[in-house]
């Protein structure tokens, strides 16, 4: 008993077997003579690398929290009871064929309505917008100011107006986003949306448009689950993308091979699997390929129709040739199965499982629901090896917090992408093309204090705080407060003494970091505020639902609830000896403000534990 | 007085207050730590160095970092990219630096400064991240877990685990410093090596991250990487924060790290590798490259040039030696649109005020007549450096035992 005990679920009101340390062993006779088997935290050693399906008898709450925890982003009791009282066969459907269910009823993303078409295309700096204004008196709209101090100043304003307007609403469709994940009902459709942001990594760094990016997330949404090839040929027409990897500079006369080398590389086959003469014949083949208001254009003046020789295959080519044949390569099928594998399961897989997978997604033609669904299905998925060994990523650790919490909206106070860009990640901004190298690299001392710290601002929101923080970045501050004080504009602005920050300021027609304050301002002012509040959330209130009355049975519940690797005896008993030194007493009072602040407090050490991090 | 490193006294933090906390105070007073007050070297002598790594991430464009300003085939395959003859930086009758350098330029005529030309590997990688990761591993071709760094400490301190002889200031740990043995010590902003909460929780917590014996492998490395958080952070954290220095190291995020770098040096911390980047790719100019390369190289300068007199005025510059490198150079022709493409050979810079360094230009600037497939034939393996850097400047013997094959140095040390 003292053994199973340990493998079981601590708090008896969570989960099926219903069974607790203290309580009778007929329960688990009666319910768990499957289960005997196979534990819920521990599966059959046979179970790594076997494809084939788990039956009903395997399935149980534990399963089913790990099935939620990986497909989507973990869940509340109630969501896990509910696929764990289906068949195996039926939760995969339920999470997997998401279309089923009710039409999509979250709202769409809200514009603030910065677009100005006479800032399209917008300049690729602010030395060519000054450039531009130069040669042409004017630049996005903006006119040269004759006769002035500093004539380009209203252009470099206008310029930085363009940068920062559109960070703020960038800022505002990542939250979007992010809101999104917390509050579906098909969470794989999210899941699959930031597997592919991760795949087809675009950062609006470069990108510089949120229109661009909010379509391509759209692409993401809609092809989810769908097939491979033909979102693979999407995001070649994606405008983001088209922008992202320079493929507006893919002439014939010049070809760019960033598009064609990404493709193969990141995209497609793997490092290895190609040649550079077959990249470059396949940036050819992709010349002329760009985006003109949103859309994407084949301009046939700058299309190379030639003769091209890509993996062994000659002919004129064009782009959609050149897609066909990279999903006709053995090596796409085992690029994409090992990738989606190790964004779900794990990240070492064997040649042989490797294989597997591949003809899977081969025979299906690269349908990806019925792969996701062999994956989720498996046996090895729910192995020991699978199960609990997962490092969450920041993105899923904040939206997976919230979710387990039970929140109806996600939290805006602490700011969602200020949170996990502390940790390494932020939405529509993966470091580079290949996106976020994902795994143990997510954890450093750094990021792991800053996890649990994290896990406090969740807890206990500094709301007063936060909204009395200017959110205006300081350098910009420092401007306001100098010109508030009187002092001209390059005094104003004038900061260090390095090469650097004379480079900035060495033009006379206009003052850089002026123009970089008046852009913020104006821009602060026309984008839609993102709404703030903290998370609504009484772990009393969870408690005395859940008919918890004592300190033992608030931890062995909210370490239950919350965390998918169970915590040593030993740190159970820091946590309840904690709790009881907060409260004074076992027993919990409900009436008490301390109760609940103590549950947070307690809630918050069990956030920051190592084995929260696991997935 | 300097604070010195007090953590908590863990099995870790007791072996590390024996490294490293006591030495200003001096171990004259407890004869029986004198022995562990400083690192020695294999041969039982006091070693101070530091090496100090700056990576250049996303592919420099070294033709127009390091300028043949004599040669047509330049100025033919870069019609409007190309630095102008009387623009460039002369540093010998061939060869000047970017506009942007005129800090290099300096240290360069001072003798502080030596200029690796054309380094690289046979058979190159075009991509970032496998390029990245060969100069990483220090095999390139090769399918090698661990990094050059890493390896390094693994040799030259085989025998039990030390903390924080690898410092890397980055987001994520570099492959370069990845250990068999030691565990490196990673952040990016000091600040962030904090626990929030009052005291009663810091307790209870510090008992929660306590190493237990786990068969989760991903358990084991996060209590790993708690033991390390736990025992380091506030030191890292205060030196970073009480450092005060009149040196500017420009408006990049390089010269923020390595302003850290300065201020972990001073405050005794004993790393004796710091691994930092210039991040996010920057270098990676396809695209209207002349204004954006001009100020990346301006930073990047400003940055290192800072770094290198803090520590002159630190009196620490005989202790420290600097060397930079990017992934690969840029393709000879430019782009249509006024940018390169992917290339491969490139030059490497190694700085130190030591007074050892042997200053100035190595290797034979790469052929633009004799291409390879459009790009540059390298001259110099880039291990040959990472051997100097490991032999001549830290002084370790056996560089090929590192280097898993023998590179001859390039004597950029006197030894």
């Amino acid at each position: 008993m003292k053994l199973l005990g340990r493998n079981l679920p601590r708090f008896a009101g969570l989960g099926v077997p219903r069974v607790a340390e203290c309580c009778v062993v007929a329960v688990l006779s009666l319910a768990a003579a499957p289960a005997m088997a196979s534990s819920p935290y521990t599966a059959p050693s046979s179970w790594v690398n076997d494809l084939s399906p788990v039956s009903e008898l395997d399935w149980n709450y534990e399963r089913a929290a790990h099935l939620l925890e990986r497909a989507g982003f973990g869940g509340t009791p109630e969501q896990i009871e509910h696929l764990a009282d289906m068949t195996p066969q039926q939760a995969v459907d339920h999470l997997v064929d998401f279309h089923a269910l009710d039409a999509d009823p979250l709202p769409d993303f809200e514009l603030s309505g910065l677009f100005d078409p006479a800032m399209d295309p917008f300049p690729n700096s602010r030395a060519e917008a000054v450039r531009q204004a130069r040669d042409n008196g004017e630049s996005m709209g903006a006119k040269v100011a004759h006769g002035e101090s500093r004539p380009i100043q209203p252009v470099v304003n206008k310029f930085f107006y363009g940068l920062r307007g559109n960070e703020m609403e960038a800022r505002r469709l990542a939250t979007w986003w992010a809101d999104r994940m917390v509050v579906t009902e098909r969470p794989l459709q999210e899941k699959m949306a930031l597997f592919w942001h991760g795949h087809f990594a675009t950062t609006d760094t470069k990108v510089r448009d949120h229109r661009k990016m909010l379509k391509q997330l759209n692409l993401f949404h809609e092809n989810a689950v769908g097939n491979f090839g033909e979102l693979l040929l999407a995001v070649t027409q994606d405008p983001a993308m088209l922008t992202f990897l320079d493929n507006a500079e893919n002439i014939k006369a010049h070809p760019n091979e960033n598009f064609g080398r990404e493709l193969m590389e990141l995209f497609s086959l793997g490092e290895g699997n190609y040649t550079e003469q077959d990249i470059r014949e396949a940036s050819r083949a992709f010349t002329g390929w760009t985006d003109e208001k949103l859309q994407f254009v084949i301009r046939e003046e700058d299309h190379d129709d030639g003769v091209k020789t890509v993996l062994g295959q000659t002919g004129n080519f064009d782009g959609e040739d050149i897609i066909e044949i990279l999903l006709q390569q053995e090596s796409t099928a085992e690029f994409m199965s090992a990738k989606l594998y190790r964004f779900f399961v794990r990240d070492t897989l064997s040649a042989d499982l490797q294989y597997q997978l591949a003809d899977v997604l081969r025979r299906n033609n690269y349908e990806l629901a019925p792969f996701l669904k062999t994956v989720f299905l498996s046996r090895d998925f729910y192995s020991n090896e699978s199960v609990a060994t997962q490092f969450k990523s920041p993105v899923q650790l904040m939206v997976s917090t919230y979710r387990k919490m039970g929140l109806q909206r996600m939290p805006t106070i602490p700011d969602f992408n200020a949170a996990t860009g502390n940790l390494g990640q932020r939405l529509l901004y993966p470091p580079n093309v290949a996106g976020w190298a994902g795994g143990s690299t997510w954890i450093t001392p750094a990021t792991l204090l800053q996890r649990g710290n994290l896990m406090r601002d969740v807890l206990f929101p500094d709301v007063e705080g936060f909204l009395a923080r200017d959110p205006m970045p300081g350098i910009y501050r420092r401007v306001e407060e100098r010109l508030a004080q009187g002092m001209n504009i390059t005094q104003a602005t004038t900061e260090g003494d390095s090469g650097a920050s004379m480079l900035a300021d060495s033009d006379e027609a206009y003052n850089t970091r002026y123009g970089a304050y008046m852009g913020y301002v104006v821009a602060s002012e026309t984008v839609i505020q993102i709404p703030r509040f903290p998370a609504d959330l009484s772990l009393s209130a969870m408690l005395r639902d859940a008919r918890v009355d004592d300190v033992s049975a608030a931890v062995a519940y909210l370490e239950t609830r919350f965390l998918r690797h169970p915590l040593s005896d030993s740190d159970m008993a820091v946590l309840e000896q904690f709790l009881r030194d907060e409260l004074g007493a076992d027993e919990l009072s409900w009436r008490s403000e301390e109760t609940e602040i103590a549950l947070k407090r307690v809630l918050h050490l069990l956030l920051s534990a190592p084995e929260y991090q696991l997935s | 007085m300097k604070k010195k490193f007090t953590a908590n006294m863990t099995r870790r933090g007791l072996l590390r207050s024996g490294f490293y906390g006591l030495g200003a105070v001096g171990a004259a007073g407890m004869p029986w730590l004198s022995g562990l007050t400083h690192a020695l070297d294999a041969a039982g002598n006091d070693n101070e160095r530091i090496l100090v790594v700056v990576e250049l991430s996303g592919g420099n464009d070294g033709l127009n970092t390091v300028v043949p300003f004599q040669n047509d085939h330049y100025y033919r395959l870069r019609p409007t990219l190309a630095i102008p003859k009387n623009e460039a930086l002369t540093i010998s009758d061939d060869i000047g630096f970017h506009p942007s350098l005129r800090a290099f330029e300096a240290l360069y005529k001072d003798g502080k400064m030596a200029v690796i030309h054309g380094c690289g590997y046979d058979n190159p990688s075009l991509s970032h991240f496998t390029s990245m990761s060969y100069w990483h591993t220090g095999v390139p071709n090769g399918g090698e877990p661990l990094g050059w760094a890493g390896r390094f400490m693994d040799a030259r301190w085989p025998e039990a685990e030390r903390e924080n002889l690898l410092l890397n200031i980055a987001d994520s740990q570099s492959l370069a410093v990845r250990s068999r043995l030691h565990t490196p010590l990673v952040f990016d902003n000091p600040a962030q090596l904090n626990r929030e909460g009052d005291e009663l929780q810091k307790q209870a917590y510090s008992q929660l991250v306590q190493n237990r014996e786990t068969g989760n492998g991903s358990l084991q490395f996060l209590q790993n990487v708690a033991e390390n958080a736990a025992s380091s952070s506030e030191f890292v954290r205060d030196a970073a924060a009480a450092y005060r220095t009149p040196v500017d190291y420009g408006i990049s995020g390089l010269g923020g790290d390595l302003r850290n770098v300065a201020a972990l040096i001073d405050a005794g911390i004993g790393s004796k590798v710091y691994y930092t980047s210039y991040r996010g790719n920057a270098f990676d100019t396809h695209v209207y490259q002349a204004d954006l390369h001009s100020r990346l190289l301006l930073y990047a300068a400003d940055a290192i040039n800072g770094f290198m007199r803090d520590i002159e005025r630190l009196g620490r510059g005989r202790e420290v030696a600097v060397m930079v490198f990017t992934e690969f150079g840029r393709r000879v022709e430019e782009n249509a649109s006024q940018g390169t493409d992917h290339g491969t050979a490139t030059p490497m810079f190694v700085f130190s005020g030591s007074g050892e360094i042997n200053g100035g230009l190595y290797g034979t600037h790469p052929s633009l007549g004799d291409l390879d497939d459009g790009n540059l034939r390298m001259t110099t393996d880039f291990r040959r450096v990472y051997a100097s850097m490991i032999q001549e400047w830290m002084q370790y013997p056996d560089s090929a035992k590192v280097l898993r094959s023998p590179h001859a140095p390039l004597t950029l040390f006197r030894v």
